[in-house]
């Protein structure tokens, strides 16, 4: 059974979807069941993926029996199994979470509606644990059409925002695909580290065929993270998405592609090429700078409460990327590790936002009025995660920032280093603003009499349920698990990134 | 913004052409796609590792059948998309609609040469389903074709005329059986102690070699695509034709 893990992990929601998409129709009642059971059972085989990875070093899993480059091959190291858990426990969270979401915002396809959650987990996984990059094309395919159908579930605004992100999203998927011919077209070969072995062994690095094939590469993979300037799809998508699927969305999409992009540059075309023959890290640094600034400062300006969470998830980008392209071991521990920690963040805060939309059916930050003294648990969990993406210890937020800024001062990248702390400062302006409203209320200058306030909060939002605030609680204390336990993800993480001699590369 | 895009299509297409110097000649057998092992294992070994003539076939179904399997898979996404996106169940009952069959009076002409059609249309998509792997062919070429039949169907009469045969409900079942059918095969080697999608296995249950049960299960899991391709094509088509009413075609 332990061998089979690899393929259990994704296995779980996929085999799940389709029974929940047969029996599902019929008996409404077995989709929430079985979808958190498989997510259960994907996040044990995750569990089993990294205690493997960790005691005896990369998995190999051969699809089909067949030898590489033949056939597919799973190949999962110490950075895929991390990446692969984080996204299954995101899914089961959520999954959770949306008990009382689903028969709520799309009551007449409850079946439809897991069927896609179900199949973009396995899109998500699949994309993590794959060592194979067409695999990886066909995978996006499956995470992207369900993401766009979970959006457009929506309210009338989500359809709309869905479709301008089918437009952005196929461009990056085609873009990507077109890279992947490139390369083909140069080695012949699919399977990513064979593809690698390839460039070596033909030494065609200075080629221009597997110039463009980079920039495709990127360049789609960028579009598909939504970093500055091809973010334009994410705002609206995910704040008129249904509550569970900004949910899930937010902290995985993004994620799970810059974890592509590392994948991609790393194992395909390797650290050597990426930061020693090109030496872009500047321009890519500053593009960084320039999607954290534009991230926070747009945030700063909505009064939607999910659309700013979708702009801070422009600027969580922007860290990542950025702390990547720095070129040095710091910069890429922090941005994996931040990798893990904004999964969970971003699923903390825009869980919180779902709950508030759902008990007060208001979308912008009033309607956190007051919300201290009615849902103390809620926003417990809620101070957590703001706590966790300004970056106050010991939350994981922190000790990722922290990295990140070792690898950006290390690098000598100031302008990154200052706008990780400007950020910072504007996480906290943001977050401080809502937990004001939230604990003292809004000033009767803004519009409601002390009178009028009172029976305001007569008709005041419930409690939230059980099945909302428990992943919310859950998230919570992961945050400050994984700040606690940094020394351990780091190692785990160091064991991926020590195979890449920084030193040597001529900077 | 109109600028901006067409500055930017100047861009990606000079660097799309840029590389194109780059390449090999065209057709050439010394070029990296042609000579390196893995399509010269695939030209050579394809045979006998699968009993398959068709080596496109074993490629797809066998070699990256982990590729094809999803590959349905974003077929079926699309039309739950579909559904989930345009289908309304309204309340004054989507059943009364199904009552009233041939609300449009069949043309005569049409509907003969549609009913002389229809059957050759259907057994051809089952030649092309079932040949796949010696001729040109496959699921989804056949499935699209055997969809085709029943899009057929509701364009001569209504929507409801084919409704009469392929229920909605069937549709979907159809959709996720054919998938179960695929993956099925894969856990079936699985529970036999192998990869998933190692079909040599299979030949504990199969009257066959190790090789002949690669070659029937490429078979199986080619009808698995047909049967999610052919139900997908006519549910798009219904829901698109009828605005996701499901009551009155084009």
């Amino acid at each position: 059974m332990i061998e089979q893990a690899p393929a259990l992990i994704l296995l779980f929601p996929f085999f799940a979807s389709i029974i929940v998409a047969l029996a599902g129709i019929r008996i409404q009642g077995v989709c929430f069941p079985i979808t958190v059971i498989s997510m259960a059972a994907s996040v044990l085989s995750g569990i089993a993926i990294l205690g493997q990875v960790v005691n005896n070093g990369a998995i190999r899993y051969r699809l089909g029996g067949w030898e590489p480059p033949m056939g597919i091959e799973f190949r999962i190291d110490a950075l895929g199994a991390l990446v692969a858990l984080a996204v299954s426990v995101v899914g089961l969270l959520t999954a959770i979470y949306s008990k009382r979401q689903v028969p709520a915002e799309t009551p007449d396809k409850i079946s439809q509606y897991y069927t896609l959650y179900l199949l973009l987990m396995t899109g998500l996984i699949g994309m993590v644990i794959t060592g194979d990059a067409f695999n990886l094309f066909v995978l996006i395919e499956v995470s992207a059409l369900t993401s766009y159908a979970l959006i457009a579930m929506g309210p009338r605004r989500a359809t709309l925002a869905a479709y301008k992100y089918v437009i952005m999203g196929t461009i990056g998927a085609s873009f990507y695909l077109l890279g992947v011919g490139y390369l083909y077209i140069k080695t012949g070969s699919l399977n990513m580290f064979d593809i690698h072995e390839q460039l070596i062994a033909r030494g065609i690095f200075d080629a221009t065929a597997v110039l463009v094939a980079f920039i495709l590469i990127t360049v789609g993979v960028w579009i598909k993270m939504a970093f500055f300037p091809l973010h334009a799809w994410l705002p609206n998508s995910y704040a008129y998405a249904p509550t569970t699927s900004s949910a899930v969305l937010g902290p995985l999409v993004t994620k799970v592609m810059i974890y592509v992009m590392i994948r991609l540059t790393f194992t395909v075309f390797g650290a050597d090429y990426t930061f020693g023959r090109l030496d872009w890290s500047d321009i890519v640094v500053w593009m960084s700078v320039a999607a954290i600034l534009v991230g926070s400062i747009s945030a700063l300006a909505q009064t939607d409460l999910r659309k700013m969470l979708a702009y801070l998830i422009i600027a969580e980008v922007g860290y990542m990327v950025g702390g990547m392209w720095l070129a040095n071991d710091m910069g890429l521990i922090g941005s994996i590790y931040h990798i893990i920690a904004d999964a969970f963040m971003t699923l903390c805060v825009f869980l919180f936002a779902g709950i508030i939309f759902t008990q007060t059916g208001k979308r912008d930050l009033n309607a956190l009025d007051g919300l201290f003294t009615k849902m103390p648990l809620t926003m417990v969990g809620f101070l957590v995660g703001a706590f966790s993406l300004i970056g106050i210890p010991p939350t994981a937020g922190f000790f990722s920032k922290w990295y990140l800024i070792q690898g950006g001062v290390a690098s000598g990248h100031w302008e990154y280093v200052i706008a990780l702390l400007i950020s910072s400062l504007i996480n906290a302006v943001l977050f401080f603003r809502i937990i004001e409203i939230a604990y003292f209320g809004i000033k009767p200058a803004e519009g409601h009499g002390g009178h009028h306030h009172e029976e305001l909060s007569k008709e005041s939002p419930t409690k939230a349920s059980f099945s909302m605030l428990l992943p919310l609680l859950v998230t919570a204390a992961m945050l400050i698990g994984l700040g606690l336990y940094n020394r351990d993800i780091v190692a785990i993480i160091s064991d991926f990134v020590s195979q890449f001699n920084f030193g040597v590369i001529s900077r | 913004m109109k600028s901006l895009a067409l500055i930017s299509v100047v861009i990606t297409g000079w660097l799309l052409l840029s590389a194109v110097g780059d390449f090999p000649d065209w057709g050439d057998p010394n070029s990296p796609a042609n000579s390196y092992r893995l399509s010269q294992h695939f030209v050579t070994e394809t045979f006998h590792e699968t009993a398959v003539p068709n080596m496109v076939t074993a490629v797809l179904a066998d070699y990256r059948g982990y590729d094809t399997m999803f590959e349905t898979v974003v077929i079926f996404t699309a039309g739950i998309a579909i559904i989930s996106i345009l289908r309304r169940f309204t309340s004054d009952g989507a059943d009364a609609g199904t009552e009233k069959v041939y609300e449009k009076r069949p043309d005569l002409i049409v509907d003969t040469t549609c009913r002389l059609m229809i059957p050759i249309i259907q057994l051809f998509a089952l030649y092309v389903i079932a040949h796949g792997h010696h001729s040109p062919g496959g699921g989804f070429q056949g499935g699209v074709i055997f969809g085709a039949s029943f899009i057929l169907i509701a364009l001569s009469r209504d929507l409801q005329a084919a409704h009469k045969w392929v229920p909605e409900q069937r549709v979907l079942n159809l959709a996720g059986i054919g998938i179960l059918i695929y993956a099925g095969f894969g856990l079936a080697s699985m529970f036999l102690g192998q990869n998933f999608l190692d079909y040599a296995i299979l030949h504990k249950i199969m009257p066959a070699s190790p090789i002949e049960a690669r070659y029937h299960s490429m078979l199986g899991v080619e009808i698995g695509v047909a049967f999610t391709v052919t139900a997908i094509m006519y549910s798009i088509y219904s829901n698109l034709a009828s605005k996701g009413t499901m009551k009155e075609g084009l």
